[in-house]
């Protein structure tokens, strides 16, 4: 057993740290700073923010220097994660590119697409969507109606592209989406699918915002009318789009746990603080539900330690990310249930006694989208039940 | 980073296993828990457990033990947990650690190669105190020596009078004890007993953990195979579910079981916090797994053939033991919530 990292990673954390500190503006971290912004003016920021710290060097942390990254260690990555939180640092304004996509590049890209791709992403010159939920297709991607039919008549080889995409995250200020598109005509299921990178700055394209529960919009709509994309930005082969999403999702795993950890444990504190300050926190139902949850939390950190331990043993964890997913978000769910009962009565109150609740309130609400997006816990346990138990489907 | 048991530990958890498997069934099993009249404690499984280092573990080398530490004890007590096994093996390896981590030089020499040998059977317990009664001590009426409270410390108390308790967990044996007044264990300061309350802990909550796993692994290999309406009921999204999160849950408990003997050894600040962790999330799994063992066999996980009931009722007692889960969550938030 070792639990340390090494001696170059910890100089990693420190010259990450030195940076974090000289590089977030105070008034950044404060509560309610990026409520108070505009939407756009608070995109443009986190943008503008995470390419200064590309450029710094911090990012794209493992890997590999031919692409841009910074050629680091699993241990590092985690490192990372865990510090963007220690700061309060600003949220990636390109995590579905940074997490998905740069990686499937990588693996399984053209020469052309791993040059023209990643390097622009790393300096966020072009934010990334992904296009795989349909208003016909949720859990069940597989039954995706977009589609993509080969216009070969005019100059370039190009597939005209309709149908609409759902849930996408940054909608509004994406410039190209990955998408899942069926590309052969007639074609069922999983098969005849192929993943095209279209640029969403187009007149065939129009993104729309959706409000959520909360009251944000951090995702909204993606409409396809004849849109227009090269047959050569396909990632992987055309027809073999299902595997390119299989590879794409795989990348979901890793290291980020220990940052979970670290963001929802201070949440349970703000929690546990608020509790105090009510006198909830002599209440034995309630420092039951509370060590309850805690007790989750405390497992979702060795999880993410068993995790990281299996990646830099370069193992395959497979469906294992199926049971890091429901550990994690019934665990924030359950969190954000628990302050639903330290308020009680008030429990939907903006403030009480002064105390501020309305960012407690947006925490607890975006809690009921987790369990839905990247794969509901419902899909999740049927993952974990057929592939990892082996039980019948 | 390294979280996971080491190639030696892994070794060690695969002989205890297949011993147990090739040697000590739930046939075997079976046995002592239907010999009422018996001592629980089958000498074939004492000698093994001897020969094979199971009691030497913690036992430092100077004293002709293993001198391993927490980590690999609570594999064995995993394993053993798994086999539903009989026998006082914890009782004997705590007493080992309080004499290794509270007694003399003399008390040290003389009985730590016993206990590690398996030539003399220990037992431990903080209720009650001695002189006096000590209650319902696993293994109390087979055990040479007993581990208990005495005055602001601990004592060894030998020759201690043993009436047996009935107890329906056939697989843990219990004794009233009418201990003396023992030998002084004179390193025994209040840290010294904490420390021992923690190893014993997580030997509880690792046990826990193997009956957990096991109770899940022997469902899902029935529920495979039985069929009604003719299918499998493991094809069923009801039963697949709550499988499913038997297994998040019982994997999350083998995390917490390994690093809390961890941090034990280690003494990590976190250390009591991931002991109540352990037990806390060890204790509930232990009952919810073996729990649904019964119900996701149907009628033939009630019956008396089946083993389903060994391993409900073992979960049954040790999930108590050593503070079950809501003491253990009363810590947890103690220690949360200054």
């Amino acid at each position: 057993m070792d639990l340390t990292y090494t001696a170059a990673e910890e100089e990693f954390r420190r010259e990450l740290r030195s940076w974090l500190r000289a590089n977030i503006p105070e008034e950044w971290t404060r509560p309610g700073f990026w409520e108070s912004l505009d939407a756009d003016e608070s995109f443009r920021l986190r943008r503008d923010w995470e390419r200064d710290k590309a450029e710094a060097g911090f990012a794209g942390i493992a890997w590999p220097t031919e692409y841009g990254g910074r050629g680091g260690t699993p241990g590092m990555k985690a490192i990372y994660d865990e510090e963007m939180v220690r700061a309060n640092a600003p949220r990636t304004a390109n995590g579905l590119g940074l997490t998905f996509l740069a990686p499937t590049v990588m693996a399984i890209g053209t020469d052309a697409q791993k040059k023209e791709i990643i390097g622009p992403m790393l300096r966020n010159e072009v934010i990334w969507c992904q296009g795989f939920s349909e208003p016909g297709a949720g859990s069940d991607l597989a039954a995706i109606s977009t589609r993509g039919v080969r216009d070969g008549s005019a100059a370039s080889d190009d597939f005209v592209v309709n149908g609409q995409k759902v849930w996408t995250t940054n909608a509004v200020h994406g410039d190209k989406i990955f998408t899942l598109v069926r590309t052969e005509p007639g074609s069922q299921r999983h098969r005849g699918l192929s993943m095209l990178l279209i640029d969403m700055h187009q007149s065939g394209v129009d993104a729309r915002p959706l409000k959520q529960m909360s009251g944000a919009s951090e995702f909204g709509e993606v409409f396809f009318d004849d849109a227009r994309v090269p047959a050569t930005d396909c990632l992987g082969e055309i027809g073999e789009g299902w595997r390119t999403a299989m590879l794409l999702l795989s990348f979901e795993r890793g290291a980020s746990g220990i940052a979970q950890y670290t963001e929802f444990r201070r949440q349970y504190d703000e929690i546990a603080a608020v509790a105090k300050r009510l006198g909830r926190d002599r209440d034995p139902v309630v420092r039951a539900k509370l060590a309850r949850v805690l007790t989750e939390l405390e497992c979702l950190r060795l999880h993410a330690m068993h995790v990281l331990t299996q990646v830099e043993q370069g193992r395959d964890l497979g469906f294992e990310a199926s049971m890091t997913k429901l550990q994690w978000s019934e665990t924030y769910q359950d969190l954000w249930e628990v302050f639903d009962d330290v308020l009680g009565e008030d429990a939907t109150l903006d403030a009480i006694d002064g105390l501020d609740l309305r960012p407690l309130h947006a925490q607890a609400m975006w809690s009921r989208s987790v369990t839905i997006w990247g794969g509901s816990s419902q899909v999740q346990r049927n993952v974990t039940a057929e592939r990892v138990l082996g039980l019948p489907r | 980073m390294f979280f996971a048991l080491t190639d030696d530990q892994r070794e060690f958890d695969a002989t205890v296993r297949g011993y147990l498997a090739e040697r000590f069934d739930l046939d075997a099993v079976r046995a002592v828990v239907e010999d009422t009249d018996g001592d629980g404690h089958p000498a074939s499984l004492w000698k093994a457990a001897g020969e094979q280092g199971w009691l030497a573990v913690l036992v430092p080398e100077e004293h002709d033990g293993l001198g391993l530490g927490l980590v690999a004890a609570q594999v064995i007590a995993r394993a053993l947990g798994a086999g539903a096994a009989p026998g006082p093996w914890r009782g004997t390896v705590l007493a080992a650690e309080a004499v290794r981590l509270a007694g003399s030089d003399d008390q040290k020499g003389s009985w730590l190669p016993r206990f590690a040998a398996g030539e003399a059977v220990g037992a431990i317990t903080l209720r009650g105190g001695a002189p006096g009664v000590l209650p319902a001590v696993e293994y109390g009426a087979v055990a040479d020596v007993v581990v208990a409270r005495s005055g602001g410390g601990l004592a060894l108390v030998e020759g201690a009078r043993a009436t047996p308790r009935g107890s329906y967990d056939g697989t843990t044996r219990l004794a009233d004890l009418d201990a003396g007044e023992g030998a002084a264990l004179p390193g025994a300061t209040a840290e010294v007993v904490d420390d021992l309350a923690a190893r014993a802990t997580v030997l509880v909550a690792a046990d826990l953990v193997g009956v957990a796993r096991e109770a899940i692994t022997r469902t899902v290999a029935y529920d495979r195979e039985r069929q009604q309406f003719g299918v499998p009921v493991g094809s069923f999204q009801a039963i697949k579910h709550a499988l499913a999160d038997l297994h998040v849950g019982v994997t999350m408990a083998e995390h917490a079981a390994l690093y809390a003997a961890h941090a034990v050894d280690e003494r990590l600040p976190d250390a009591p916090l991931a002991v109540s962790v352990a037990k806390a999330k060890a204790s509930d799994v232990a009952l919810q797994a073996t729990a649904a063992m019964i119900q996701y066999h149907g009628g033939i996980g009630y019956t008396w053939e089946h083993e389903a009931h060994f391993f409900y009722k073992r979960a049954k007692r040790l999930a108590g033991q050593w503070g079950d889960a809501d003491a253990h969550r009363e810590k947890i938030a103690d220690l949360t919530m200054p």
